[in-house]
């Protein structure tokens, strides 16, 4: 999938991937894509929750080797 | 549904700081309104040196271990990241006046006032938290 832009937030843990990811979303433009690296156990469940929150649109989701992807649309 | 959260920060060891600022950069950054009220021990949470060595709660002082290899983020961090993210601090006037602080003993941005201060705020707030 292709994003507009990657955040990663890796070893960050709660609240910071949240704040980090709500930082770098609004500097895109609505419709783009954010790609964003967790490693916190708690965004499993958190960017959903705030994606729904704030209204984006969580277009795929991955872990490979603990590291949890997630691609997001910006609304 | 209500876009604000209002929470009263009543404690000020360490834990009370982390439960105080994760739940108010969270709901910041789910872009809620976010409004804390500091009074009695909560003041340290704000208070310029009292932020940076703020104690961790009686027998639990393993943890500080624990909290480094986390790499949660210091409680100094946090207040900015609240502060940039739009979280409103109001210090308790009548908690000052007792404690001989002034707001100048504060960090830069917080409002000072009374009780009422806080219910004005918070009467449309959902969730209402105390810590």
């Amino acid at each position: 999938m292709i994003s507009n832009y990657v955040l990663d937030a890796k070893g960050l843990s709660c609240p910071m991937p949240i704040v980090r990811t709500k930082k770098t979303i609004d500097t895109l433009r609505s419709g783009e894509v954010l790609e964003v690296h967790v490693t916190d156990k708690g965004a499993l469940m958190d960017l959903p929750a705030w994606a729904k929150a704030c209204g984006h649109t969580i277009l795929e989701q991955s872990e490979i080797d603990g590291v949890i992807k997630f691609f997001i649309q910006k609304v | 549904m209500s876009n604000r959260v209002a929470i009263i920060a009543s404690n000020g060891n360490l834990f009370d700081a982390y439960k105080v600022f994760n739940i108010a950069t969270a709901a910041a950054a789910s872009d809620k309104e976010v409004g804390v009220f500091f009074t009695f021990e909560g003041l340290n949470l704000i208070h310029k040196q009292g932020m940076h060595t703020l104690p961790m709660p009686e027998g639990k002082e393993s943890m500080a271990e624990g909290f480094a290899k986390a790499n949660v983020p210091s409680i100094p961090e946090l207040v900015d990241m609240a502060q940039e993210l739009g979280v409103k601090f109001i210090a308790c006037q009548m908690t000052m006046d007792v404690m001989g602080l002034t707001k100048e003993d504060f960090v830069d941005g917080i409002e000072v006032g009374g009780a009422v201060t806080f219910l004005e705020f918070a009467k449309d707030a959902a969730p209402a938290l105390t810590f």
